[in-house]
């Protein structure tokens, strides 16, 4: 974990480095800024410096938040626009987080139990197709449907523009509002791999001789179900950790279809106005995001399983 | 060889999801071969007014400089099997010579090996294959590559954990004893042996390079002058397409992309069904 953590700081730090010009000279162009402002810039930003002090102000600078001022908002600092953001992403993320693989377990607990029915090949049918549908495409489609034929939910922002809220109640009704289609679409595209996971760990338990026995001895249908569900669970929790980071990532593509103004909207806003130091640290943010949710994800997978005991290496 | 050809006979056809995997990939594949003919006009150039909803002349209507979306729909699925072919075919060449050599060799190059693998799947994939698409400029080479930069670990991951059981077996070490070295040994007795699930693979990723190749160029990260179904779905939105109802224009090329991609899913799962020894055994 320690080494992804390290990559990415590398890579944040060597990309814009390869780009032709450097931010002091492409704000200076595109401002009108005066010489000496730029010489100010340059010797703050220790662009003048040999690279390995660079690197070393870099990390200096990552770590206290001076990032450095986007090239679109001039004179608004990187900082200011990426935590303005973060809460929104992480509201978004931190729901689909849960609704995905909610949903997507229960599909395959339910296809499981009832193996080798038409149910349980509608379910695995449906899951493979989803599992193909860009989750953009969907988005446009229920957008047009719910936003402009039926008008019954907003298609794009986090907020009503320019609403004003009498009080909290109000205030946390219109986020949700909002909130709904891009939840929607996302639990609706991304549940398939976790229904398929659940549903072929869900035959094998089973098919266990230790169910067979339990089954034997007459136990009631709800107690077969517990003791299934609790080996059953395990390999989709396993997976929570590797997919967690793929619904975070999807962030990028499913805040723009929905202008959602989270990290991953600044980081296409940024991509198309080749702001690059806004580009660098939302990309930041979102990787820091991933791994947080993956350790989180690791963490939650020892509590469920006992025989899993981390123990500190080298 | 006649064993290849009952494999092949049991997943193309007597296994249904083959069946209607490969069905659906050749109707694609056959549609971009043909490309030239069916498509009834040139898609680069501008043949009717902008914005003109479905009717006879424009089967899908007119995207908003005035080309037909029909035709850049058909030129479309040569970008998508184009991708959807090679960016899993490299990563597979990447990962399998790797993931021989660290298997069979073992010791530090094998940990070196197996270290990169599991930094690289634990790295954000998307974020990081956006922000390097951005970076190294919009062409469909530059997809290719930064898809198989991240498809390689997988493959290699894979390969080894075969290789682990394979250079146990007697016959490898029958190789060894008649003095063959390491090298052929690895890809002439064990390679074979990793080829049919390496293709199965293959396969069953081609699906996500095609979604993200799409994704890419619906963010605007995609080659402006490759016509694929990305790319229409991205003038689609920039167009404002829905806001005026032509929602066709939005609808056809997402149902191509997403059924193009069921058609590997399927066929790449009955493969894997009839190669793997895993799933085979697990099949009661």
């Amino acid at each position: 974990m320690l080494a992804v953590f390290f990559i990415i700081i590398i890579l944040n730090f060597i990309l814009p480095r390869a780009m032709p010009g450097n931010p002091a000279s492409i704000l200076a162009n595109e401002y009108n800024l005066p010489p000496e402002t730029v010489k100010i810039l340059v010797s703050l930003w220790k662009l003048d410096r040999p690279l390995h002090e660079q690197f070393v102000a870099y990390i200096e600078s990552l770590f206290t938040g001076q990032w450095g001022y986007s090239y679109k908002y001039y004179p608004r600092t990187v900082y200011e626009l990426v935590m303005e953001r973060l809460p929104w992403t992480l509201l978004l993320q931190g729901v689909t987080s849960i609704t995905v693989p909610a949903f997507g377990m229960l599909m395959g607990i339910l296809a499981g139990w009832r193996r080798g029915t038409k149910y349980d090949v509608a379910v695995t049918i449906s899951a493979i197709i989803v599992y193909a549908i860009p989750y953009y495409w969907l988005a446009l489609m229920f957008q047009y449907v719910f936003g402009y034929q039926l008008r019954i939910f907003p298609i794009a922002h986090a907020l009503t523009p320019g609403a004003s809220y009498s009080n909290f109640l109000e205030y946390v009704a219109d986020v949700l509002w909002h909130l709904t289609l891009p939840v929607l679409v996302v639990t609706l595209t991304a549940y398939a791999s976790y229904t398929l996971v659940t549903r072929n760990s869900m035959v094998d338990i089973l098919e266990e001789d230790f169910m067979f026995v339990a089954r034997a001895k007459g136990l009631p249908e709800r107690t077969l179900m517990k003791h299934a569900l609790r080996n059953a669970l395990l390999p989709p929790l396993t997976m929570l950790a590797i997919r967690l980071g793929h619904i975070v990532g999807g962030a990028v593509i499913t805040e723009t279809v929905f202008s959602y103004p989270g990290v991953g909207y600044l980081i296409y806003e940024s991509i198309m106005f080749k702001d690059y130091p806004v580009l660098n640290a939302a990309f930041f943010m979102l990787s820091i995001t991933v791994i947080v949710a993956n350790f989180a994800a690791d963490l939650l997978y020892a509590v469920v399983d006992p025989r899993i005991r981390y123990v500190r290496r080298g | 060889m006649v064993s290849i050809l009952r494999d092949l006979r049991y997943i193309l056809i007597e296994n249904r999801m083959g069946l209607i995997g490969f069905a659906i990939i050749m109707f694609f594949t056959l549609i971009a071969i043909f490309a030239d003919i069916i498509a009834p006009y040139n898609p680069y150039e501008l043949v009717g007014p902008p914005y003109t909803p479905p009717n006879e002349r424009f089967i899908l209507g007119t995207n908003d400089i005035g080309q037909d979306i029909f035709s850049e729909f058909i030129y479309g699925s040569r970008i998508s099997l184009y991708v959807g072919f090679t960016a899993p075919i490299l990563s597979s060449i990447i990962g399998t010579i790797l993931g021989i050599i660290a298997g069979y060799l073992g010791g530090y190059i094998d940990e070196l090996v197996v270290g990169a693998v599991d930094v690289m799947l634990a790295l954000p994939s998307l974020p990081l294959i956006i922000i390097l698409a951005a970076y190294l400029g919009p062409s469909l080479n530059n997809i290719i590559l930064v898809l198989a930069i991240f498809g390689w670990p997988g493959f290699a991951r894979m390969v080894r954990s075969q290789v682990l059981s394979l250079r146990e077996r007697a016959y490898v070490e029958a190789a060894r004893a008649t003095g063959a070295g390491s090298f052929r040994i690895m890809f002439r007795h064990i390679l074979p042996h990793v080829v049919p699930l390496v293709i199965a693979n293959i396969v069953l990723s081609a699906t996500s390079a095609i979604l993200t190749e799409a994704g890419l160029s619906f963010l605007g990260l995609g080659d402006p002058i490759a016509k694929s179904w990305g790319q229409i779905l991205r003038r689609a939105q920039v167009g404002h397409a829905l806001h005026q109802g032509l929602w066709l224009w939005v609808f056809t090329p997402g149902l191509a992309i997403a059924l193009l991609g069921t058609g590997f899913t399927l066929l790449g799962v009955a493969i894997e069904e009839k190669v793997n020894p895993r799933l085979k055994h697990s099949r009661r």
